[in-house]
């Protein structure tokens, strides 16, 4: 059968040049492997994950396959065309909108019975595929057998058992590939929906990525998702659909999207009955699973989730934190990089008044004047040293922790041990992941929120990540300084903290419209993850991180070293001053360090640091300096976050709700404050 | 009054007022079958029978009616399940017979239906089944043959019979990851959370989505 072509008119003219490239599109479950393939067909490694959600970008690579180039894009997992979600439904659009594509269907055999539901929705919208059954190993291990010649017979299309990660398969796969033809299954639904079907199919406009019947499938099970398709027919068609509609959903009690995943499921058994047969089950992966279910045990899963936070606390939080930043800051960027970045300009920039303003005048130490490049608040000095060496390596190490985490399979085993927690806050224990992620650093944590499938999730998430999650910047300066107070000044920080995030979750649940998603979640099997896979994830990881995250420090940088040159800052302090030292009973440097920290979080808890540092040091820290630190530690913390994150909300979730939960987080954390510093001079 | 056209009335003034609709000339257009030869006298008529109360041209049950009208709208949506779910008779003939058996199930009878049935809370189209007796109940001389997950045994395999959820698009999320009547499951934990496999799939739902789903053991 001849595949349809993606040639351009220009192409048929000269047929001898180098044919035009084709396309493969890669869809399939989720965690079964796609991505992996998708590497090996490549040559490109690409974000492989366990978490739904985490793949959201689509990614492109090249291939050449039969001596013809193949553009190749991997899709977010799906488990229908009728999306349920944000990643379902670009993998829909896709398929809608490519055309002269082939599709090639990524399946777990062992799983065979989902593949297919999204096998025959494939051969409902008469894509031309094929299907690699992959993990085919996994599936031989446990006893089961596909008959893979039925299964192709039925089918009409090429069926090719594959193990991507040991690329079997891979040979016989690209050479199926250029003959990937639409299916010949077609499943007969109720006489009902037929005649609904008969109906809608011919109103629909031909072409298209996806068959009419397909769409008006979509149509029927009410995908409002396709609005945008139908607003190009006529306005009486639109309503044949709407009227053929209503009709077909009056005869089921149920939704009508969920009848037709029944019969289509009905269908899908039979066919799965009829190639499937389950033999004795080798021992082999049993641990795997004894461990898997281990781990959300109500008992045993305690101990293992403090293990696992423990391991990534040591990792993140004492070897990224503490020994590499300690390393990058003073031994790579102060001791060497900003001398010399001092030295290089005065070399090649001739004249003195420009040297001054980018480096400072000579002799001078750089936290003592303000040079654009390098100074107190200079791009170089401050910006750059900031958004390399202090929050890269936190997040580097946190992106293998996190990585590791995700191949091994247990990221969602830990959001079942928490989503108890999380569901008083109006959210389900996948939040976990970018509360997690926020101790790390708040502004990767806050792009990570499109994990959370309702805007309302989102919004409370984003909320208590800049409120009440200190990042890892600040974290190390407040562990510093906590580690002065007595345990009693210490159980109040961490109690004012834990109790505002609890509340405010659980307030906002209320007050904000709309409901929470379900918590349903597939639990992949655990696996040993592979060394290669994490390193390129956290690589393809970084990168997103100096390409998203790192120019907004500069920004804030940019806007600090402003403020400073024209005065605004000693402005700033001014107007804050009445309230950092009425309201809160601090003293007036505080004011200071409180406006700095919205430019650099860790300056903040940094400058209060150096004021009690001598107290400190001589161990003659008064009760009033107890409280005092306290209640600045417990402000500063829920304290307005750094402007990075501040703009990442904005580019998320929209300047409105960026500048709502600006508005209400300020007075909350002097709030917060000044609740603590009443109540401690009270009770403490 | 016939005792089957007493019972159609009340059950239509019930089903009407959960729709928030009250006017006496609804009821009579929307009573079924049973109601033969219905008019605006019968109102007059209940009224006078203590099982109704009249207020110009709105009628509303009193607590006589209301515990007689709940006693039919249980019979025919427990019914319903029953035949639906259990016997998988078709949309048609399902209510019918449930219009059938609402007259006619004894009092004994409908709670062993209900028990058997696990205490469903909505019928098939997703309206509540007035609670009798023997829900919430913990004594349980009848072995029930559906239970909700929660009530079912760790470890065993079961059919689901039916999935009776509070939102309906949670039915078609659960239908992607294969979760409808018809398929197996196991149970494998409670808590922290559900946790179910269904061949090689494993998934964890909240507590809540579990006691939504309710299976036969097989």
């Amino acid at each position: 059968m001849t595949p349809r072509a993606a040639t351009a008119p220009a192409d048929r003219l000269d047929k001898q040049l180098v044919p035009e490239p084709r396309t493969a599109i890669l869809v399939g479950n989720p965690n079964v492997g796609k991505s992996v393939l998708f590497g090996a067909l490549t040559g490109k490694y690409v974000t492989v994950s366990n978490y739904p959600g985490t793949t959201v970008e689509v990614t492109r690579g090249h291939a050449t396959i039969e001596g013809r180039a193949w553009n190749v894009m991997d899709t977010p997992g799906t488990n229908g065309l009728t999306p349920m979600s944000e990643d379902e439904q670009a993998t829909r659009d896709i398929l809608l909108r490519e055309v002269g594509y082939a599709c090639l269907q990524v399946c777990d055999t062992k799983n065979l019975r989902r593949g297919l539901l999204l096998t025959v929705q494939l051969a409902e919208a008469g894509v031309p595929f094929l299907l690699a059954l992959n993990m085919a190993d996994e599936a031989a291990s446990r006893g089961i057998h596909v008959d893979v010649e039925a299964l192709a017979k039925s089918l009409g299309v090429d069926v090719v058992p594959t193990v991507a990660v040991e690329r079997k398969g891979l040979a016989q796969l690209q050479a199926a590939l250029p003959a990937a033809r639409p299916s010949s299954f077609a499943v007969r639904y109720d006489p009902a929906i037929e005649e609904g079907l008969a109906e809608v199919v011919p109103l629909l406009p031909p072409g298209g990525g996806l068959a009419p019947r397909a769409v008006a499938l979509m149509l029927l099970a009410g995908d409002d998702s396709l609005d945008g398709r139908i607003a190009g027919l006529p306005a009486e068609a639109r309503e044949r659909v709407a009227e053929a509609r209503r009709r077909v959903s009056a005869r089921y009690p149920e939704s009508l999207r969920f009848v037709i995943s029944k019969q289509r499921l009905a269908a899908v058994d039979r066919l799965h009955d009829a190639v499937v047969t389950r033999g004795a089950r080798s021992a082999g992966s049993d641990f795997g699973k004894r461990l898997g279910a281990w781990s959300t045990h109500p008992i045993w899963g305690v101990p293992i989730l403090a293990a696992v936070l423990l391991a990534a606390y040591e990792f993140v939080g004492v070897l990224g934190a503490r020994v590499a930043v300690d390393f990058m800051e003073y031994k790579v960027f102060y001791d060497r990089l900003v001398p010399w970045t001092q030295a290089a300009v005065r070399w090649l920039v001739p004249w003195q008044a420009a040297q001054r303003f980018l480096v400072g005048p000579a002799g001078v130490p750089f936290r003592e004047h303000d040079g654009f490049l390098v100074g107190r608040y200079g791009l170089f000095s401050m910006g750059l040293s900031y958004g390399m060496a202090i929050v890269l390596p936190i997040v580097a190490t946190f992106f293998v922790a996190f990585s590791v985490l995700e191949d091994s399979g247990y990221l969602p085993r830990l959001a079942v041990m928490v989503n108890k927690l999380f569901k008083r806050m109006g959210l389900n224990g996948k939040a976990v992941l970018p509360m997690v992620l926020g101790l790390g650093c708040d502004t990767m944590a806050t792009m990570t929120a499109r994990i959370m499938e309702t805007r309302k999730e989102r919004i409370i998430v984003t909320l208590l990540l800049a409120l009440a999650i200190p990042c890892s910047a600040q974290m190390a300066v407040i562990l510093a300084m906590a580690a002065s107070l007595s345990p009693g000044a210490l159980a109040w920080f961490g109690g004012a903290l834990l109790g505002t995030l609890v509340l405010v979750g659980w307030l906002a649940a209320k007050v904000l419209p709309g409901r929470g998603s379900d918590f349903v979640l597939e639990l992949p099997p655990l696996r040993i993850p592979q060394a290669g896979n994490v390193a390129v994830k956290t690589l393809a990881r970084i990168e997103w991180y100096l390409r998203e995250a790192l120019p907004l420090f500069l920004v804030g940088t940019l806007l600090l070293w402003g403020l400073d040159r024209v005065g605004g800052l000693v402005v700033l302090q001014r107007v804050a001053a009445p309230v950092v030292v009425g309201v809160l009973h601090l003293p007036k440097e505080a004011a200071l360090a409180f406006i700095l920290g919205f430019l650099r979080r860790d300056y903040a808890a940094a400058g209060l640091f150096l004021h009690y540092e001598p107290f400190i040091r001589a161990g003659t820290l008064t009760r009033e300096m107890q409280i005092q630190i306290t209640v600045a530690l417990v402000t500063l913390t829920l304290f307005i976050p750094c402007i990075a994150n501040f703009f990442m909300i904005v580019k998320e979730r929209g300047w409105k709700t960026g500048l709502a939960i600006a508005g209400f987080i300020v007075p909350f954390a002097v709030g917060v404050g000044a609740t603590v510093n009443v109540l401690m001079r009270w009770l403490y | 009054m016939q005792e089957r056209k007493i019972e159609e009335l009340l059950e239509t003034v019930f089903t009407e007022r959960e729709k928030g609709r009250d006017d006496a000339a609804g009821v009579l257009a929307r009573a079924g079958d049973h109601a033969e030869g219905k008019s605006e006298a019968d109102f007059a008529e209940l009224e006078a029978m203590g099982l109704l109360r009249r207020d110009g041209a709105r009628v509303a049950l009193t607590g006589e009616g209301e515990r007689r009208a709940r006693g039919v709208v249980r019979r025919h949506r427990l019914a319903e399940r029953l035949l639906k779910d259990l016997l998988d008779v078709a949309e048609g003939a399902m209510e019918s017979q449930a219009c059938e058996f609402e007259h006619s199930l004894s009092a004994e009878v409908t709670d062993s239906v209900c028990t058997l049935l696990g205490h469903p809370p909505t019928c098939p189209h997703g309206e509540p089944i007035p609670p009798g007796p023997c829900c919430g109940t913990t004594q349980r001389t009848l072995r029930p043959l559906v239970t909700g997950l929660p009530h079912f045994e760790m470890g065993a395999t079961g059919r689901i019979v039916f999935i009776a959820p509070k939102f309906h698009d949670r039915m078609d999320r659960l239908a992607a990851l294969g979760v409808i009547p018809g398929s197996t499951v196991r149970l494998h934990q409670r808590s922290p959370s559900y946790v179910i496999e269904l061949g090689e799939t494993t998934i964890a739902l909240d507590p809540e989505i579990a006691g939504e789903i309710f299976v036969k053991r097989i």
